[in-house]
């Protein structure tokens, strides 16, 4: 039988390391989510610190590894959520593609961009979720929760950018040569 | 770099995203259609069960250690003195405290013990200890799952009536949807001559859309709608609701405008009951 060891490659340059790393911030980030963000309510929602690790991902690691997590963060996320299963799980992947993609050209020096980032992201994310909702048949989720919910979440994701962003830089290293350290520029 | 190499990195990252929103949509599919419903709701059981000792365990450890650091920035500069009466009068006004959120649950307990649309349903009485985990639905957690005879379907009362509807249930807690959340919808009669109407959810804190009452209909403010219980319901009948709040009707509508508040206040909800009663097959 294969066994494992710490730091040998699944696939490409991932490790079981990062796996590891990447476990250990999902579950983090849920428990800080359901004990902690859960009861900030304002108008009944509340800030969502799981819809921030896809961006985080995409932004520290590019589209590639964006997408992954974003898509194992959601299928996790959905486990505890009372909506339509996999919907977070296709948003992330999107989400994390999508970031990467788009701050892959950046340059990455203003202290502000990661907040930025972070906001258009959630409110990206927020959009396609709701949307989503309403085409599987919840059109609540457009018309009723979206707009509380994006003024909840998208104030919360400027503030907490920047120490979720360090924390999966950590977790989801940029691949290639420089593996083992964030993106080009890095988190300010 | 080489355009080739570009373009097969490219190529790889399309198919990496491109599998897995096809595994997402498959997800999405299947829950939808509820062809792997056993399978989904026995991983999201486990999850919960799995994580609530944990968020429990946290919960413990975060409110003492709040309370610590509260008492080591403020006692540092304090006389022993005047630190030990305050230790005394901090006692005195937790006990105080204790005593009086111990009154208040135990009035919230006997509310529920005296609810007199129960009838002989068994009751399973629960405390709510989490809000709703997702921005997009207007739920709550309760303490009580499967092992206290909780199960999927069950109607969830309060102290002055009709709480919502047990939509997911783990060992030890449930998810209970309320009726102010837009995907909820509740059979109603009302008024002397049995009027039905459907209650729809419009969002947390939002008043409740009455729909399909015809044009002309004797109606009052401060009506009581209670559940319908017709066949397939959802709800045994005889449980207050809401009370209509405003009606009005326009000369070409087919229904007329019927708002209505819920009769169980959901923005303090402590202890409900849930009703051990499923719909007739």
């Amino acid at each position: 039988m294969t066994r494992w060891r710490a730091g040998q490659r699944i696939s490409g340059s991932l490790t079981t390391a990062d796996v590891a790393r990447g476990t250990i911030v999902i579950v983090v980030v849920l428990v800080v989510q359901h004990t902690l963000l859960d009861d900030v309510r304002v108008d009944g929602a509340h800030p969502d610190l799981m819809l921030l690790l896809p961006m985080a991902a995409g932004y520290a690691a590019g589209p590639d590894r964006g997408a992954v997590f974003g898509f194992f963060t959601g299928l996790v996320a959905d486990l505890f959520l009372p909506t339509t299963f996999g919907l977070s799980a296709l948003v992330g992947c999107l989400l994390g593609f999508a970031t990467g993609t788009a701050t892959r050209g950046l340059v990455r020096s203003s202290w502000w961009l990661p907040s930025v980032v972070a906001v258009v992201a959630t409110a990206a994310g927020m959009g396609a979720y709701a949307i989503l909702g309403a085409v599987l048949g919840d059109p609540g989720m457009l018309r009723t929760y979206l707009v509380p919910a994006l003024a909840v979440s998208t104030p919360f994701a400027a503030l907490l950018a920047v120490p979720v962003l360090r924390f999966v830089s950590w977790a989801v290293p940029e691949p290639g040569p420089s593996h083992g350290t964030p993106a080009a520029g890095g988190v300010r | 770099m080489p355009r080739r190499t570009r373009r097969a990195r490219r190529a790889r990252r399309g198919l990496t995203v491109g599998l897995l929103v096809l595994a997402s949509i498959a997800i999405i599919t299947l829950d939808y259609k509820g062809q792997a419903h056993g399978v989904i709701s026995g991983a999201k059981r486990a999850a919960h069960d799995a994580f609530s000792p944990v968020q429990r365990g946290v919960d413990a450890i975060v409110h003492p250690v709040g309370s610590f650091l509260s008492g080591a920035v403020h006692g540092g500069d304090l006389e022993t003195q005047n630190a030990k009466l305050r230790r005394e009068i901090g006692a005195l006004q937790r006990e105080t405290l204790i005593s009086q959120a111990a009154r208040n649950q135990l009035r919230a307990l006997e509310r529920l013990d005296q609810l007199p649309w129960v009838g002989d349903i068994p009751t399973v009485t629960a405390q709510v200890n989490a809000l709703s985990p997702s921005d997009f639905a207007a739920t709550v957690q309760l303490d009580k799952g499967t092992t206290s005879g909780v199960a999927d379907g069950m109607p969830v009362v309060g102290g002055a009536g009709l709480v919502g509807q047990v939509t997911e249930v783990w060992s030890s807690g449930c998810t209970v949807r309320l009726v102010t959340d837009v995907a909820s919808s509740v059979g109603v009669r009302f008024g002397s001559a049995g009027n039905l109407a459907l209650v729809q959810g419009s969002g947390l804190g939002r008043d409740l859309a009455v729909n399909l009452v015809a044009p002309g209909t004797a109606l009052h403010k401060g009506e009581v709608l209670t559940t319908s219980g017709l066949q397939n319901a959802q709800y045994p009948p005889d449980i207050p609701v809401a009370y209509v709040k405003s009606f009005s009707s326009t000369p070409s509508a087919t229904q007329e405008t019927v708002t209505a508040r819920p009769l169980a206040d959901l923005a303090v909800l402590q202890y409900v009951d849930v009703l051990q009663w499923s719909a007739a097959p």
